[in-house]
C-alpha cells in the first residue's frame, strides 16, 4: 500500500516535472512555426499551416540580415574571449596553484570578488570610451574576459592540483624553461577542463545580454540576444516571428549542451562549489 | 653532452647573485591582471568617487552625498532597493525548496533519471531574454497559457505581470524556473557525495525515507545547501535580464530593481545617480559576501 | 671529471631546519645510496643536487663548478622520480626525447639517441606506445631511458622501485647494477630500504635527521657501524640491542653484566670504558650459534623454520626480546630455554652517546 502510494507520488513528480519544464519550450516552438494571426492567439495549439521557412526566412532578413551580423558578432566574440580565457585563466590557475607567496591571499580575494561583484556600469564606459574601445568588438571581447576571468581560474587552479608536480620537475630537469613547462606539459594535461572552460563559458558568453547592451550599441555591433531586445518592439504583433527569433537563438546553446552535457554540468557545479 | 662539460674549467668564481628563476614566474599572472585590474578594479574603484559627482561623461561635480540621498527619498528607487532584495529572498529561498526536492526525486531510483536531469537543468543555458519573452507570453493575463490552463481548473489567474503586487513575484518564479537545475545539479552533487553506508545503516535501524531524509540528507548536503543559498542570493540581487525582458521595471516602478534603475538612470543621463545605485548594489552584495569570505576561509583552514 | 662535492650543505624550510650540514665527497663513476628513514631528508638532499629546491647554506659543486645558482638543465643530471613522472600526453618516444628537443637536437640525432637508450633497456617494441598503456616495471623503464639520452654525469635516482611489486624490485635492481657497469656513470640513489642499499651501491650515505651517521662500503656499515642507529637500520633481521652495565675492567678486557648475559666479556685495546658505565650490547641475529654453555641465554617465544635457515624469538633474563638466525632446521621446541654463543669480533658495544667503542675489528677472537 505504502509503495503504491509513493509511486504514486513519484510519478506525479516526475509528471509535473516534465510538464512544468518541456511545455514552455513546446510553446516556444509552436508558436515560432504559426502564422502570424494563429500566433496572436498565444495558446497551446497545434498549427493548421507551417510557414516554417517563411518565418526562418523573414527573421534572418530583417533589417538587412541583421540577424547574420548579430550571429557573426557573437561568434567572434565568444571565440575571441573563450581563446584569452582558456590561456589567461590557466596561467594564473598554474602559478596560483603551485607557487607559495604573499600574493596568494590577494589572488584569492580577487578571484572572489569577480566572481560575485557586479561591475560598475558607468565608469566602465567612461573608461572603455578613455581608451577607444567603447562599441567595440575586441573591447567586449576583453570586457568578457576580465568579467569571466575568475570562473576559469576557479576550474583551473582545482584541476591543476591534480597533476603530480614531479611531472613539472621532469621537465625541468629535461631542460624545459617555464614557458616550455607550461606549454608543453601543463596546457596539454588539462584538456579535459578546458574542454569544460570552453563550452561553459561559450554558453555564458554567446548568451549574456546585459554587457553588449551597455558596451556594445550600434547596429553593425549587433549581439545574438540584442537581436531579441530589438525585434521586441519591431515584431509586438508577430509573435511566430520573435519567438522564431528565440528559438534560432536558442539552438546553439542546445546543440552544445547535447554534445557536452557532462562537462557543462560538472563544470558549473565545480565552479559553483569551489567558489 | 651538457653544457658543462665543454666550459667546466672555463669559470670557477663563484656565482653568489640570485640567479635561478623559478619555473613558476609570477608574471604569468600579469596579462590577466591587466585586463582584470584596467577593465574591472579600475572601474569598480572609481564609482565610489562618481557616485559623488554629478556627471556627464565629460565632466563632473563633486555633489557629496546628494546621489544617495536622493536614492532613499525618490519612492521608485527606494522601491528598486526593496525589490532586489525581495526578488533575491525569494528566488534563494524557492531555488533551495525546488532544487533540493528535485535532487532528491533525480538520485531516487527512477527511469530516464539522466534525461530527466537534462530536462530540468537546460533552461540554465537559454537565453534570459528569450525565456523572459516567452513566458511573458505565457503569463498574459487573458491569452496567456498559464491563466487559460487555471481557468479549466476553475481559477481565475490574475494579472501576472499587470499587476503592481504581483509584478515581481511573477518574475522571480520565472529566475526560479530559469535557475532552478543549476541549484538541482548542485545539490545532486552533494547528495552523491555522502556514502550509501550511511543510508543502509539508517533502513537497518529501521527509518523511513522521510526519517533518512531529515537525518542524513539534510545535514550531509549543507555545503551544497550552503553553497545554492550564497549563489542563488547574490545572482537574484544582480538580475537583469529578466525584468528587463518582461516588465521593463513596470508597471510604473512597480518590479523594478537595482539592475534596472541603474540601467534607467544611465540612460536618462544620470550618471552619477546610476553609478550611486551600482554602488548601493555593490554594498547589498558585499553584506553577502564578506561572510561568505570567512565562512570558506575558515573551512580550507579546518582541512 | 664529474666528482661532486657537498660542503656545508644547509636546508630550512621556514624556521625548521631539515639538513644540518652535510659534507660529502663523490667520486667519479661511483653508485652512492643515501640511506635512511622515512623523512630523514633524503629525497630533499638528492633535490638539491638537482636544482629542484635552493639550497639555503653550503656549496655544491659538480666537477669544478660551483652549482648552487645553476639551473637543473645546466648541471648535467638527470633524475628518476618514484611516480615516474612520465608525460601522461606524449609516446614512450617522445617522453625519452623530449629533453633532447628541447636541447633542439637535430632530428636524426635525436632518434639514434632514442633508439640507442631503447636498446640498451630493451623497449625497443614500446616506443608507439603511450605511458597509460605500460605496466609497471616498463614505465620505470622508459623514466631511465629518459635520463639516459641526456648523457649526464650524474644520475639521480628518488627511490625508483617502490613502485613495483617485490620480484620485479629485484629484477629492476639486477638491472640498475648492469647499467652503472655499462655507462660507467656517477649515479646517486635514494632509498629508505637498506636491503637495496647494501646491494646496489659502492658507498653507502647514512641518513637520519638531516645528519649523515656514517659513509662507507656497504659491508664496513655492516660489520662495523658507527653508531646505535646505523646498527640498527643496517641489516636484516635488525641488530639485537640491550643495556649492559660494564663490570671489572682488567687489561683490554670488561666484563659485561646483564641479566641472561652471563660472563659476557669483550676486549678491546684503548677503550675507556670503567666499571659501572652503562653501555649497550650488540649482537646481530647471525652471530649467534646455538651451544649448550654459551653466555647468552633465554627462553623460547617462537620458532620460524624457513627450511634454510631457522628464526628463534627468544626472551633473555630481564625479558627483552632478542632474534637468533641458526643455519638448518634447528632442533628447538617453543618455550625451552635456550643458549647461544657469539664470537668476540661479533660483540659490539655502544656507550652512553651511541656511538662504537670500537672503531675496528678486535683481533681477538675465541670461543667464550
Ligand atoms: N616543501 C616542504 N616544506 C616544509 N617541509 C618539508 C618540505 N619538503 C619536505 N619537508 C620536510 O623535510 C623533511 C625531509 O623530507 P624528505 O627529504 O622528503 O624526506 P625523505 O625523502 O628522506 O623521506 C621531512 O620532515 C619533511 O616533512
Ligand atoms: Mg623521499
Amino acid at each position: 500500500m505504502i509503495a503504491l502510494r509513493r509511486y504514486g507520488l513519484t510519478v506525479i513528480a516526475v509528471f509535473s516535472t516534465v510538464i512544468i519544464f518541456i511545455v514552455p519550450f513546446l510553446f516556444i516552438v509552436l508558436t515560432a512555426i504559426k502564422d502570424r494571426t494563429e500566433a496572436a492567439r498565444l495558446d497551446f495549439s497545434w498549427p493548421t499551416n507551417f510557414p516554417v521557412w517563411e518565418n526562418f526566412w523573414t527573421v534572418i532578413s530583417t533589417r538587412n540580415f541583421m540577424l547574420v551580423t548579430a550571429y557573426i558578432n557573437s561568434t567572434l566574440i565568444t571565440v575571441g574571449a573563450v581563446t584569452l580565457l582558456v590561456i589567461l585563466a590557466a596561467m594564473v590557475g598554474y602559478v596560483r596553484q603551485r607557487r607559495k607567496g604573499w600574493w596568494n591571499g590577494l589572488v584569492d580575494f580577487l578571484v572572489l570578488a569577480g566572481l560575485m561583484m557586479p561591475p560598475a556600469v558607468v565608469p566602465t564606459i567612461w573608461l572603455l570610451q578613455e581608451i577607444g574601445l567603447f562599441a567595440t568588438l575586441h573591447g567586449m571581447v576583453f570586457i568578457q574576459v576580465a568579467y569571466n576571468l575568475s570562473f576559469c581560474i576557479i576550474l583551473y587552479r582545482a584541476f591543476i592540483a591534480t597533476i603530480p608536480r614531479e611531472l613539472d620537475e621532469a621537465a625541468i630537469i629535461d631542460g624545459a624553461r617555464p614557458l616550455d613547462v607550461f606549454f608543453r606539459v601543463i596546457l596539454p594535461l588539462l584538456k579535459p577542463v578546458t574542454v569544460t572552460v570552453i563550452v561553459v563559458q561559450s554558453v555564458t558568453i554567446f548568451n549574456d545580454f546585459v554587457n553588449p547592451l551597455y558596451y556594445l550599441p550600434g547596429n553593425q555591433n549587433v549581439t545574438v540576444q540584442l537581436t531579441l531586445y530589438n525585434f521586441q518592439s519591431q515584431f509586438s504583433t508577430a509573435y511566430n516571428l520573435l519567438f522564431m527569433n528565440i528559438l534560432l537563438v536558442t539552438i546553439p546553446p542546445l546543440i552544445v549542451f547535447l554534445f557536452y552535457n557532462r562537462q557543462i554540468v560538472a563544470g558549473m557545479t565545480a565552479g559553483a562549489v569551489k567558489g | 653532452m651538457m653544457a658543462m662539460s665543454s666550459s667546466a674549467t672555463a669559470s670557477n668564481a663563484p656565482l653568489t647573485k640570485r640567479q635561478r628563476t623559478s619555473p613558476y614566474p609570477t608574471w604569468f599572472f600579469l596579462p590577466a591582471a591587466i585586463i582584470y585590474g584596467v577593465l574591472f578594479l579600475f572601474p569598480t574603484f572609481s564609482s565610489i568617487y562618481f557616485s559623488l559627482t554629478r556627471w556627464t561623461l565629460f565632466d563632473s561635480t563633486f555633489i557629496g552625498l546628494d546621489n544617495f540621498a536622493q536614492f532613499f527619498r525618490e519612492p521608485f528607487l527606494i522601491q528598486g532597493v526593496i525589490n532586489t532584495i525581495i526578488f533575491a529572498l525569494v528566488t534563494c529561498t524557492l531555488k533551495v525548496v525546488f532544487g533540493l526536492g528535485l535532487a532528491v526525486l533525480l538520485t531516487s531510483d527512477i527511469r530516464m533519471r539522466a534525461l530527466l536531469r537534462s530536462i530540468v537543468f537546460f533552461p540554465v543555458l537559454v537565453s534570459a531574454v528569450g525565456v523572459g519573452i516567452a513566458f511573458t507570453a505565457m503569463m498574459h493575463p487573458t491569452r496567456g497559457i498559464i491563466n487559460i490552463a487555471l481557468d479549466l481548473v476553475g481559477i481565475s489567474g490574475p494579472g501576472w505581470l499587470t499587476n503592481p503586487a504581483l509584478a515581481i513575484y511573477s518574475v522571480a518564479l520565472v529566475e526560479v524556473w530559469r535557475g532552478v537545475g543549476l541549484a538541482t545539479v548542485i545539490f545532486i552533487a552533494g547528495i552523491m557525495s555522502i556514502p550509501q553506508d550511511y543510508y543502509e545503516a539508517a533502513r537497518i535501524d529501521g527509518a523511513s525515507a522521510w526519517e533518512r531524509f531529515c537525518y542524513i540528507t539534510l545535514p550531509l548536503s549543507r555545503p551544497a545547501t550552503v553553497t545554492v543559498i550564497i549563489l542563488s542570493f547574490i545572482h537574484g540581487l544582480r538580475n537583469f535580464e529578466l525584468v528587463w525582458a518582461m516588465t521593463r521595471g513596470g508597471p510604473g516602478f512597480a518590479s523594478d530593481v537595482l539592475a534596472s534603475v541603474i540601467y534607467k538612470q544611465y540612460q536618462a543621463g544620470f550618471y552619477g545617480l546610476s553609478t550611486a545605485g551600482n554602488v548601493v548594489l555593490f554594498v547589498l552584495i558585499a553584506l553577502m559576501a564578506i561572510p561568505l569570505y570567512i565562512y570558506l576561509n575558515r573551512r580550507e583552514g579546518h582541512q | 671529471m664529474a666528482d661532486l662535492a657537498l660542503k656545508s650543505i644547509h636546508k630550512s624550510y621556514g624556521s625548521v631546519e631539515v639538513i644540518k650540514g652535510i659534507d660529502l665527497d663523490i667520486g667519479h663513476g661511483e653508485f652512492v645510496v643515501f640511506v635512511g628513514p622515512s623523512g630523514c631528508g633524503k629525497s630533499t638532499l638528492l633535490r638539491m643536487i638537482a636544482g629542484l629546491e635552493e639550497i639555503t647554506s653550503g656549496e655544491l659543486y659538480i666537477g669544478e663548478k660551483l652549482c648552487n645558482n645553476m639551473e637543473p638543465r645546466d648541471r648535467g643530471i638527470a633524475m628518476v622520480f618514484q611516480s615516474y613522472a612520465l608525460y601522461p600526453h606524449m609516446s614512450v618516444y617522445d617522453n625519452v626525447g623530449f629533453g633532447l628537443k628541447l636541447a633542439k637536437a637535430p632530428k636524426e640525432e635525436r632518434d639514434r639517441k632514442i633508439r640507442e637508450a631503447a636498446r640498451i633497456l630493451q623497449m625497443e617494441h614500446l616506443l608507439e606506445r603511450r605511458p597509460s598503456q605500460l605496466s609497471g616495471g616498463q614505465r620505470q623503464r622508459v623514466a631511465i631511458g629518459r635520463a639516459i639520452v641526456r648523457e649526464p654525469e650524474v644520475f639521480l635516482f628518488d627511490e625508483p622501485l617502490s613502485n613495483l611489486d617485490a620480484a620485479l624490485r629485484v629484477d629492476m635492481r639486477m638491472e640498475l647494477s648492469k647499467l652503472h657497469q655499462q655507462l660507467g656513470a656517477t649515479m646517486i640513489y635514494v632509498t629508505h630500504d637498506q636491503v637495496e642499499a647494501m646491494t646496489l651501491a659502492d658507498k653507502i650515505v647514512v641518513l637520519n635527521n638531516g645528519e649523515v651517521q656514517q659513509t662507507g662500503a656497504p659491508i664496513d656499515l655492516y660489520k662495523n657501524p658507527a653508531n646505535l642507529f646505523v646498527a640498527g637500520f643496517i641489516g636484516s633481521p635488525k641488530m639485537n640491542l640491550s643495556p649492559v652495565i660494564a663490570g671489572e675492567v682488567s687489561g683490554s678486557r670488561i666484563a659485561l653484566g646483564g641479566e641472561g648475559l652471563e660472563q659476557l666479556s669483550y676486549a678491546f685495546d684503548g677503550h675507556r670504558q670503567k666499571p659501572g658505565d652503562r653501555l649497550t650490547l650488540g649482537i646481530r641475529p647471525h652471530a649467534l650459534k646455538i651451544s649448550e654453555t654459551g653466555p647468552v641465554k633465554g627462553k623460547v617465544d617462537l620458532v620460524e623454520r624457513l627450511g634454510n635457515e631457522t628464526i628463534i624469538n627468544f626472551r633473555l633474563g630481564n625479558g627483552e626480546q632478542w632474534l637468533a638466525v641458526v643455519d638448518g632446521d634447528a632442533p628447538i621446541g617453543r618455550g625451552g630455554a635456550v643458549a647461544f654463543s657469539v664470537a668476540e669480533s661479533d660483540i659490539m658495544l655502544f656507550d652512553e652517546n651511541g656511538e662504537n667503542v670500537r672503531c675496528l675489528v678486535s683481533a681477538v677472537d675465541g670461543e667464550i
